[in-house]
C-alpha cells in the first residue's frame, strides 16, 4: 500500500522588524495563496517575535521553535523589504542563526519597496547569502513597488495583477521544493 | 563511511550533501582539513519520514 504523500512546508519568513512596517500585508497574502494550495502547509514566521539576542550572532544563539521550523521545512519564501538600498540586518541576523536546517531545500524571495523598485536591490544583495546558507533560489520573485498604495487601509489587496505573479512564483517554488525533497530523500551525494 | 540510522524509522538516512563550515573559535581548529580550510559538516535526510539529521566528517588522514 502505497503511503499517502506529506504535505510540503512552506513557511513565509517576515523579514523586517520595523514598526509600521508594510511587508506584514505583504506576508499574509502570500500565506493565503499558500494555503490555497493543496497538499502545502505554512505559516507566518516574523522574525520580530524570534528571541534572538543580538550581543551574539549566527548559530550560537539558535532558537529552537525557529530551528526546528526550518528543519521541516521543504522550501522557504522570505519576504524582504529594501531599506536604504540593502535587506534588513536583522533578517541576515535571523537566517544566520541556522545553517543544517536549509540545506537543499527551496527558498524564493518577495521585494518589497516604497521607491519604484519593487526590493530588487535587496534581492540581489540577498542571494549569495542564501546560496552560501544551502538554500536554492529559484528564478521568480515578487516586487512589490510603491508598497503603501498596493493595500488599502484594512490590508486588502487594491491592485489584482499581483494575483498572478504570486500563483507564477509558487508554482516554481513548489516544483522546486518537492524535487528538492525528492533529492534530498533518494539520491546520494556520490 | 558508518550509515546514518534515522531514529524514528529504524532505516539508513540518504546522505545527500556536504557543507564546508569554518571554526567558530581555537578549539576547532585541530579540526579543520587543511585541503579544505573547513570542516566537512555532513547531511542526511530519512527516505521515510523526512527528518534530517547532520553529523560532522572524520577529518581526512593524509600520509
Amino acid at each position: 500500500m502505497t503511503e499517502p504523500a506529506r504535505a510540503l512546508f512552506v513557511p513565509v519568513l517576515l523579514g523586517t522588524v520595523r514598526q509600521g512596517r508594510m511587508s506584514l500585508p505583504v506576508a499574509r497574502l502570500v500565506v493565503s495563496e499558500l494555503s490555497r494550495r493543496p497538499g502545502i502547509e505554512t505559516e507566518l514566521i516574523d522574525i520580530a517575535r524570534l528571541p534572538l539576542p543580538i550581543d551574539d550572532a549566527g548559530q550560537a544563539i539558535k532558537d529552537p521553535t525557529f530551528s526546528a521550523q526550518m528543519s521541516r521545512a521543504d522550501a522557504l519564501v522570505v519576504v524582504s523589504p529594501e531599506y536604504n538600498h540593502g535587506y534588513s540586518g536583522l533578517l541576515k541576523h535571523a537566517l544566520d542563526s541556522c545553517l543544517e536546517e536549509y540545506i537543499h531545500k527551496a527558498v524564493g524571495v518577495v521585494g518589497v519597496s516604497a521607491g519604484p523598485y519593487g526590493g530588487t536591490r535587496g534581492i540581489q544583495d540577498l542571494l549569495p547569502v542564501l546560496r552560501e546558507l544551502g538554500l536554492v533560489a529559484i528564478f521568480w520573485d515578487v516586487n512589490f513597488s510603491a508598497v503603501q498604495t498596493v493595500f488599502d487601509e484594512t490590508g486588502a489587496l487594491r491592485d489584482q495583477a499581483y494575483l498572478p505573479r504570486i500563483d507564477k512564483f509558487l508554482k516554481e517554488l513548489v516544483w522546486m521544493a518537492r524535487t528538492l525533497r525528492h533529492g534530498r530523500e533518494n539520491i546520494a551525494l556520490e | 563511511m558508518t550509515a546514518m540510522i534515522c531514529p524514528s524509522c529504524g532505516i539508513e538516512m540518504n546522505h545527500h550533501a556536504e557543507k564546508l563550515v569554518y571554526p567558530s573559535g581555537p578549539d576547532e581548529m585541530s579540526a579543520v582539513d587543511p585541503a579544505l580550510g573547513g570542516m566537512i559538516e555532513e547531511l542526511y535526510t530519512c527516505p521515510r519520514c523526512g527528518s534530517a539529521a547532520a553529523r560532522r566528517a572524520e577529518p581526512a588522514r593524509g600520509g
